[in-house]
């Protein structure tokens, strides 16, 4: 029988992975991280000390992740990065650097779970060390035990910066300000997905029972606008302002702190599946995620995916979407399995809680307002909004590939990870159109997934 | 605009040089793309000048023009796209490569190229990193290098604020002929009336042709760069094998390449560039990769440890005879093709749009153009690869 190689193991990797092994496939389970769990269950490296209070459910990763680690029929290649994948004739090519060499997989049955990454928007000052996205705090508190700083804000928009102020607390420091730009009163409106989610429910309420006892009050409708850095170049203080409905700033406060964790909300991985050639759509947070039908499989026939590159919407979800994904590539191999009425059922009701979350925390235009002609918009090139703006009223940029082209935004280290997304929405903005669906896939997607050595990639065949 | 004296099909950096220097001459100029400025092979390619890799032929006495003209052009319109005269290194490790590089470089000096050669010491004096393998080359002083799309967007610039205009988003569909004389184009969205059209759409030319209902035989030859992440100063001067001269002359259809390596302002290192001829082919082929990456190790061994962060590809357009087509339509009155410039448009083109605007304005050309007039193709039918 054929190998399904699942590349991710988060979540969806681990629960595909065990779907798919369950039902008699050989599985292999490629990802980059050093230790399986993904970036929910992220942990250090010290087997020994218990890491349970930076989680919420550590367990259920536990669990997984020795599952995973015990069934003979999953091989498991750690600290694997795919840095080249492509589909030709019906076989997909995954080109992986691991141990320091090029290994290459030939394979027709593929699942994708690589996950998402923290979602940026850009203001003056986000550049200065110091600023950091809440899951590089959290990163670095569950995959280090280091905490960034001891004054920390933690700001931005959405119910990850929950576990981010809380986990900063347990590790001893001072949350001096959690902001949510959005309203608290949206949540009332979908009450019956909550319900029917009560877990998640529990979840928030166990860091709100930390964040409450440190004192620390969250406040809603406000946000980080500006960062100042001291004579030493570090972060020293932060601009907090009250914001509208469209998060146009009404008032501003200056407060000192050493971090500044921001972030709104995540922006799927989708490079691989894009390189592959899988469809993508925007979905309704204007995020790119790949497209998938019941089965999880994508538009390429034998490719699946699951978890947060098909949509955000938490652990949960990812987990119900990995056994469905684990179930159907299996069966595409062969195997004598069926997906379950209660399976397409849990997974039913764990997107309807993420729709409630795409609408309880959208992210308005009105961010725009708070940057200037000299923001930084692209850190690794260092190009301004200024730059850009050059690129389109002088030079004649229509579109973001070309203001891009013109002015190297996005053609940096992280090749636009971190500003692709936003740079689509100013590029229209100053044209005074929407971006078009081509406009956002086209400024996710690139042909070299990951960096990879002139050195091993010349010894490559 | 109402009534240009002439229209240029395409806003890549040929078109933006003839719109320039017609400017320059006193006529009004529309020029008319479908897509954004710089969004063909302009936007898809390298931007090195080089005098280095001609023979001593009509193409070479272009391209010295052309490096001229560039910083003439820089002076011109003010600069704003990375014009800088970094010089070329050539390098050759066999002892034919090294006596054909001789000969070459003797011939070129009596042409006017200023040719120095080194020894192996004097090759690490100027690239410290090169390869002990190296031990004879040849620096041309000469060689430059701009942005290309920066190049095609201050040049369009510089037009529109001399009175022309440019028009994106509109694709040409007809030309438009009264009795063998040019009358205009008509676009998918409107129509304009002029008695002069160049034909300035690198790649698509033999399209544009065939809408007038004349030939023009170029076709598509694809080519990979390497873009690594950002790393001290290593590389100084473009630096490439004499086997890449060997190639640009090729017609063998088979993937060519000869790594051209080079340092940027910004620290990247760029490496390219493959030659194939396998028509618009846009998948990624990894194999190519591999080659160009084999070959700037071999030419820079501290190379290997410098990561690769992108890679791209452009259709560079090429004549059978691989030289540009620069000059009047043999058929129609009026229309005027300058493309088919394969891999070294944008070092060609102001010398282009100059032999452009003297041929239609009556001034006398800075050199003979019948090497590169559209009259040497035989009829025929035009058969894209
Ligand atoms: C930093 C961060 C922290 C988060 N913390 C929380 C939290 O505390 N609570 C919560 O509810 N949600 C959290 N989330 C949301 C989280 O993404 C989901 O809840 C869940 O982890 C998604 O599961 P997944 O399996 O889809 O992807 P992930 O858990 O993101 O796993 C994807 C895996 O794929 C691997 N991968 C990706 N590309 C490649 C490649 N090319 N080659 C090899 N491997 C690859 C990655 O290394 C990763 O291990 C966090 C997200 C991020 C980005
Ligand atoms: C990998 C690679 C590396 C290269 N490196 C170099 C180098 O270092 N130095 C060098 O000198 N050259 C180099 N070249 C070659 C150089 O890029 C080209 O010769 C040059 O860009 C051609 O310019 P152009 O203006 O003729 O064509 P293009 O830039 O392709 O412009 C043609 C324009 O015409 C438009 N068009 C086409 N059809 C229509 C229509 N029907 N209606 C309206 N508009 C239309 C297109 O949209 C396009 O914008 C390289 C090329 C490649 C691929």
């Amino acid at each position: 029988m054929h190998n399904v190689v699942i590349i991710g193991a988060g979540p969806a990797g681990l629960s595909a992975s065990l779907a798919a092994a369950a039902a008699g496939a050989p599985v292999l389970l490629i990802d980059s991280n050093p230790r399986l769990g993904g970036q929910y269950w992220r942990m250090s490296a010290d087997d020994f000390q218990d890491q349970h209070n930076q989680h919420f459910d550590l367990d259920t990763g536990l669990l997984l992740i020795n599952a995973v680690k015990a069934r003979k029929e999953i091989e498991v290649w750690s600290g694997a990065q795919i840095w080249s994948a492509t589909n030709k004739d019906g076989k997909n090519t995954l080109r992986i650097i691991y141990q320091g060499k090029e290994r290459i997989v030939n394979t027709e049955n593929l699942i994708l779970c690589t996950g998402a990454y923290d979602r940026t928007l850009p203001f003056p000052g986000w550049d200065i060390p110091g600023v950091m996205t809440p899951g590089g705090v959290q990163s670095l508190l569950k995959g280090h035990g280091v905490l960034a700083g001891r004054r920390v804000v933690v700001a931005g928009s959405g119910p990850f910066l929950l576990p981010v102020a809380a986990g900063v607390i347990k590790a001893g420091g001072s949350v001096v300000a959690l902001l949510e730009a959005s309203k608290s009163r949206r949540w009332l409106t979908s009450f019956f997905v909550l319900l029917e989610n009560i877990s998640k429910i529990k979840e928030a309420f166990y860091y709100i029972k930390t964040i409450s006892e440190a004192k620390v009050r969250a406040r809603f409708g406000q946000a980080v606008i500006a960062a100042h850095a001291a004579s030493n170049g570090e972060l020293e203080s932060v601009d907090i302002a009250k914001i509208d409905r469209n998060f146009r700033i009404k008032k501003v406060q200056n407060i000192k702190c050493d971090v500044a964790a921001i972030g709104w909300g995540f922006t799927a991985d989708t490079s691989l599946a894009g390189s592959l050639g899988c469809n993508q759509l925007v979905a309704k947070d204007d995020g790119v995620v790949v497209w998938v039908d019941g089965e999880q499989q994508t538009s390429i026939p034998g490719v699946f995916a699951a978890g947060e590159i098909t949509g955000i919407g938490g652990s949960d979800l990812s987990m119900a979407e990995g056994v469905i994904a684990g179930i159907s590539a299996a069966k595409f191999v062969g195997c004598n399995v069926e997906v379950l009425k209660a399976h397409r059922k849990r997974r039913a009701k764990r997107q309807r809680f993420a729709n409630a979350l795409i609408r309880a925390y959208p992210i308005k235009p009105g961010w725009k307002s708070w940057l200037k002609d000299e923001t930084i918009i692209c850190r690794c090139e260092e190009v301004c909004l200024s730059d850009l703006k050059h690129s389109i009223n002088e030079l004649g940029a229509t579109d973001s590939r070309t203001a891009k082209l013109l002015t190297r935004c996005g053609m940096g280290l992280c090749q636009g990870r971190i500003c692709g997304r936003f740079v689509v929405d100013l590029v229209a903005n100053e044209l005074n159109l929407s971006p078009t669906d081509t406009d956002r896939i086209s400024a996710v997607n690139r042909p070299i997934i990951t960096p990879i050595p002139l050195g091993v990639l010349a010894l490559g065949e | 605009m109402k009534n240009p004296d002439a229209i240029v099909i395409g806003a890549g950096v040929v078109g933006a040089c003839c719109a320039l220097a017609l400017t320059n001459a006193g006529l009004k100029v529309l020029i008319i793309d479908r897509g954004p400025v710089a969004s063909g092979t302009t936007g898809a390619g390298e931007g090195n000048i080089l005098v280095s890799d001609k023979e001593p032929s009509a193409e070479l006495t272009l391209a010295i023009r052309s490096r001229d003209l560039w910083f003439e052009i820089d002076t011109d319109i003010g600069g704003g796209f990375e014009l800088e005269a970094k010089g070329g290194v050539v390098v050759s490790r066999s002892a034919k490569g090294i006596s054909d590089l001789k000969r070459l470089s003797a011939l070129q000096k009596v042409n006017g190229v200023e040719v120095i050669e080194l020894d192996g010491a004097g090759l690490r004096k100027i690239e410290p990193h090169l390869s002990e393998s190296v031990d004879y080359g040849v620096l041309y002083p000469g060689d430059a290098q701009c942005q290309p799309m920066l190049a095609a967007a201050q040049i369009i610039r510089a037009v529109k604020k001399r009175g022309g205009s440019f028009i994106q988003g509109e694709n040409v569909v007809k030309i438009n002929a009264n009795a063998g004389s040019i009358t205009g184009v008509t676009t998918d969205k409107n129509q304009y009336a002029s008695p002069i059209i160049i034909n300035a759409t690198g790649t698509w030319a033999g399209e544009i042709a065939k809408l007038a209902g004349s030939y023009l035989p170029i076709m598509p030859r694809r080519g990979f760069i390497l873009v690594t992440s950002p790393a001290p100063k290593i590389v100084h001067h473009k630096v490439y094998d004499a086997d890449y001269v060997a190639n640009v002359a090729s017609s063998d259809a088979d993937l060519q390449s000869a790594a051209v390596v080079e340092g940027t302002a910004s620290g990247t290192i760029l490496i390219g560039a493959s030659r194939e001829r396998v028509g618009f082919k846009g998948d990624m082929d990894i194999s190519i990769l591999r080659q160009l990456a084999r070959q700037a190790i071999s030419l820079f061994p501290v190379l290997a440890d410098i990561q690769l962060l992108r890679a791209y590809r452009g259709f560079r357009p090429y004549a059978p005879d691989h030289l540009p087509v620069i000059g009047p339509d043999k058929n129609i009155a009026g229309l005027w093709h300058a493309a088919g410039h394969e891999g070294a448009g944008i070092g060609l083109a102001p010398a282009t749009g100059d032999l452009i605007a003297a041929q239609i304005t009556g001034r006398t050309p800075f050199m003979d153009p019948s090497a590169f007039s559209p009259v040497r193709f035989k009829g025929g039918e035009y058969v894209a690869v």
